[in-house]
Order: C-alpha cells, then structure tokens, then sequence
C-alpha cells in the first residue's frame, strides 16, 4: 500500500515536471572551461615543513601542518598553513605556485586572470541588474505619485515628478555596491 | 618560556579579542591564528549538529581549553596523520607528525623491489596506542603500485585497554572509508587486530592477571603452540627519560597525555638520564622469539638512535643498521654516518632530528637490498 502511494506521488511529480514552470531563470551559457593549472615538475621545487627546531617525537606536540614549497629556477616562495592536514597544505601549496607561474608567463591569459575577468564581468552584471531593478521601482513609484499628484492638485505635479526621478538616479548610483550584494 | 611582548598581544587583540588568550599555547600569531580559525570551524559545525544557531558561547569556551594548554587535537577530537584524519582522545598519545614520515618512508623501503618478497607479510606493532602505526602503513603500501596482491597481517598491541578501544574505532572509521570491492586491501584492513598485552612481561609470570605477555597473546589469536613468526616489527614505545621528561618536555604534553606512552613506568637501576631506554633490549628480544627480519624503533633524539643502535651491534644478527631522521627520505647536508662505541659506522638518512632505527637480517636482506 505504501509502495502504491510513494509511485503514484513519484508519478504525479513526474506530471508537474513536464509542464512548463512559471517563473524560470534563463541558465547562462555553460561556461568555458578554465585553461589548466601548468604542471609543476617535484624536481624543480624544493618543499620544506615548518616546524622550528627542537626536540620532535613524543616530547613536543606540534601543532604546525604548514608547508613552504620554492620554485628552483624562479626562486618563488609560496607557504601554505590552511588547513590540520599537511597532505592538503602539500596541495593548496602546489596550486597556489602553479597559478603565481602561471600569471608570470601568460599574464592576461593566465587562468587567474580569466577567473579574475569572469568574476568582476559577473559582478558587473549583477549591479547592472540590480541598478535596472530599482530605476524601475522608482520609476513606478514616481507614476503613482504623478497620478496622486493628478488628484491633488495640476502645478504639484511636475515638481513631484522631476524630484522622483532625481532621487532614482542617485539611489541606482549609490546601489551600485548594496543591491548587488544583495542579489548575489 | 619567554615572555609574550605586549606588542604582539595588541596587535592579535586588534585581529581577533580571542586571539591573545591562545598566544601563550601557540607562542606565534599564525599559528594563533589557525587554530582559532579551526576552533571556530569545529564550534560551528557541533552546534550545527545539536541545531544551534549561535556558536560564540561554545567557541569561547574551546578557546578558554586551549588556553589552559590542552593540545588541540583532544579538544578537536582528531589528527592528521599522512593522509588520514584520526580520532583521539584524553588518556591516548596524540599520533605525531614524525612518525607518519617514518612509516611511510618503511612502507616505501618495502616496495621498492618485490621479487623475493613473501606474499604475506606479517606486521606487529607494539605499544600501538591510537593505532596510528598500522592504521597508516596498510595506507600507504597499498598506494604503492604493484602491492595490490600481497597480504599484510597486522596485529597491534598495547597495555592501555583505553587505547586499544580508539585503535580499534579508528579502525572501524578506516574500514567504512574504503571501497566495498573485496581486495587484499579491505580484507588485510579488515583483519587487523590489537590485542591487550604488556611488552616488558617476559614470560607467563602471571598469566592469570591481564595484560599477559605478547608471544602469549599472539599465541591465543592464532591458536597456535609454536610461536607465529612476524617478519616486521614496528614500535614507538615510551622513550622519554624521567630526567628529560622534568626537562626537556613541553608542558602541554606532561600536563594532558598519558605519562604511561611517554616514560617507561618500569625503570631498571639505569640512572635517570638513561632510564628511557628500557623497552628497546625488550623488543630485541621479542623479534628473536618472533624470527623478525626487519625492524623500525622510534627514538626521541640522536643519542638515542645511537644507543639503540649499538644494541643492534651487539647482537651481530643484523646485516644493515641505519638512524632515520624526521623527514628520512629527504636529503640534508648533515653527517651522513655516525660512529658508534665500538667503532661501526652507521648510516644516517635524510634531514631533521635522529627520529628511529631501522635494521633488517635474515632472508629480508635479500629483497631490501
């Protein structure tokens, strides 16, 4: 009896899904991947754990997992202490070298330069958005108080209007920041 | 302890207002600074766990253990070990980082040449504690290429039955990491054990009272008279000397782990400088009575190493004796040998502090080499 009822609601889930929804979000286009990481070669790097001097073993407790890696034919030093494990701090300190080469050689096409363009571009769009959104809330609400206007009496009117839109292009000016926080 | 500058308790009040009470633990702000980032990570995700929403009350209260010098990882309840997260718990030695290099380095020695080697290898890792040891080398010689098929039997022993209890819960969260497929991996993993015995018991002397003597304990899991054989022997036993424990050991350490991991609790009529030596002729011992071929002692410094070499000397068994150092397979600009009393020169390996010994003999010297 269970199983009867929990294939039919799978079933009338099923329906549902195949009508239209009524408010969708149109997906953006799927993005392109980011160019890879370059490789870096274990030979060319000479990897060191920070964990001072002193007696090691039963002693002393170390606490430190943080790893210094340094790229021999750079001399670049990257140091990484994120995280308990120094198997993943071993990691985040390879990527975190691979993506500094990589900004050196390539520059703007470096991938975190790509991921830096897609970020602010993305931003960008969001306070475009936003900033739409509310010129148009002013904008209505600035209709309603020309109609209020209308009833209250003629020369009100322009003053009402031209004082609406003002204040909507300084609010959409100074949202630029706020609503696209907001929206994200 | 030197004195924390008043400069840098400002500027760690500036950062955070819960900063400076870790400072006296953590003695630099990046570390202060880590680790209230993963207090504050752990307080949020217990609270999550019993539906709080605010997590402030219990994150000054992890601050206020940690302050007091409580070692993080009892306060976070694990630790990392090579690649694996750990559980542990008060009254059990938190695993250290050394020992994960020296255990890996083992499983790496292990796998360089195959031909030869026994298709079962059997490993026995005495005072085993949180069951780091055997825990992490099944990881480890199983990540190597070309050990797929080879079976690893392992048993664990300690005196603490607290500790055999993590060991064997740790175990259990290892199992339920692996993959469900049936290999030697997950069976040898599976058929690990750690078993309830006293190292420095030499014979049945009271064989009524638990814990009894490790051949007898190893006896009665295998239900086997003659006494099975383990061609690998692994410990890191208690090795602190009464003396460097007053002296050279951190406070943390002495005021919240077991003293029963660190200082050996059966001191011989060695003067107390030398009194952390106790169990290493012990476990000489036991790999004859075990026909072991390859061993690997954890040692507190290069003295140590020294010492327990010359034991190995003594006993003219071993074809190859070598120190390990912190990180063994890296390479240092340090002595790469050492001379002992009698006048044999011994290998040093890698870079940092004299950190083990290892040795092997008998049929191992034919696949090690």
């Amino acid at each position: 009896m269970w199983r009867k009822i929990w294939t039919l609601s799978l079933r009338t889930r099923g329906v549902q899904a195949e009508h239209p929804r009524l408010f969708t979000t149109t997906p953006g286009k799927p993005e392109k991947a980011l160019p890879p990481r370059p490789k870096i070669l274990e030979t060319e790097i000479d990897e060191s754990f920070l964990r001072g001097s002193g007696p090691g073993g039963q002693k002393i407790n170390k606490t430190s997992s943080a790893v210094q890696i340094k790229h021999l034919p750079t001399g670049i030093v990257v140091k990484s202490q994120e995280t308990r494990s120094r198997e993943s701090n071993r990691k985040l300190a390879r990527n975190l070298l691979a993506e500094k080469l990589d900004q050196i050689e390539k520059g703007e096409g470096s991938r975190m330069a790509i991921k830096g363009a897609r970020a602010t571009k993305k931003k960008a769009s969001a306070g475009k958005k936003a900033r739409r959104k509310y010129r148009k809330l002013e904008e209505e609400k600035g209709v309603k108080g020309r109609v209020e206007g209308v009833g209250s009496g003629g020369d009100g009117m322009s003053s009402a209007v031209s004082g609406d839109t003002g204040a909507s292009y300084t609010g959409g000016g100074g949202g630029e920041v706020g609503p696209a926080t907001g929206a994200g | 302890m030197p004195r924390l500058a008043p400069s840098l308790l400002r500027q760690a009040r500036a950062i955070d207002v819960l900063l400076p009470p870790l400072l006296p633990a953590c003695r630099d702000l990046r570390s202060a600074e880590n680790e209230l980032r993963w207090l504050k990570d752990h307080a949020i995700k217990t609270g999550r766990q019993c539906g709080l929403a605010h997590s402030d009350a219990s994150l000054k209260r992890l601050v206020a253990r940690r302050a007091r010098g409580e070692p993080i990882q009892y306060i976070l309840g694990t630790e990392y070990f090579g690649d694996l997260e750990l559980k542990c718990q008060p009254g059990v030695l938190i695993p250290r980082q050394e020992t994960a290099a020296s255990v890996t380095h083992l499983a790496q020695q292990l796998s360089k040449k195959r031909k030869g080697r026994p298709s079962d290898l059997h490993i026995l890792d005495l005072c085993s504690g949180s069951g780091c040891i055997p825990l992490l080398f099944h990881h480890e010689f199983y990540a190597q290429p070309g050990n797929e098929h080879c079976k690893l039997h392992m048993v664990g022993a300690d005196i603490s039955v607290q500790a055999l209890e993590l060991a064997r819960r740790n175990q259990k969260s290892q199992i339920a990491a692996q993959s469900k497929r049936v290999t030697a991996q997950t069976t040898s993993l599976a058929a690990m054990r750690f078993l309830h015995a006293d190292v420095l018991l030499s014979e049945a002397a009271n064989a009524i009272h638990a814990p009894i003597g490790v051949v007898e304990a190893l006896q009665q899991l295998t239900n086997t008279r003659p006494t099975p054989a383990y061609e690998v022997l692994i410990s890191n036993p208690p090795y602190i000397s009464s003396q460097a424990f007053r002296t050279t050991t951190a406070r943390s350490v002495r005021n919240f782990e077991p003293k029963l991991a660190l200082v050996p609790d059966n001191p011989s009529s060695a003067p107390s400088a030398l009194d952390g030596d106790v169990f290493y002729p012990r476990l000489l011992a036991l790999a004859d009575q075990l026909r072991t071929e390859i061993i690997l002692f954890e040692v507190a410094d290069i003295d140590q190493a020294q010492r327990v070499a010359t034991l190995l000397a003594r006993q003219s068994t071993w074809r190859t004796v070598e120190i390990w150092r912190d990180e063994p397979g890296a390479t240092s600009d340090e002595a790469d040998h050492v001379l002992l009393d009698g006048g044999e020169s011994v290998p040093v390996r890698g870079a940092g502090n004299g950190r083990s010994v290892f040795a092997y003999r008998g049929a191992a010297a034919a696949w090690l080499q």
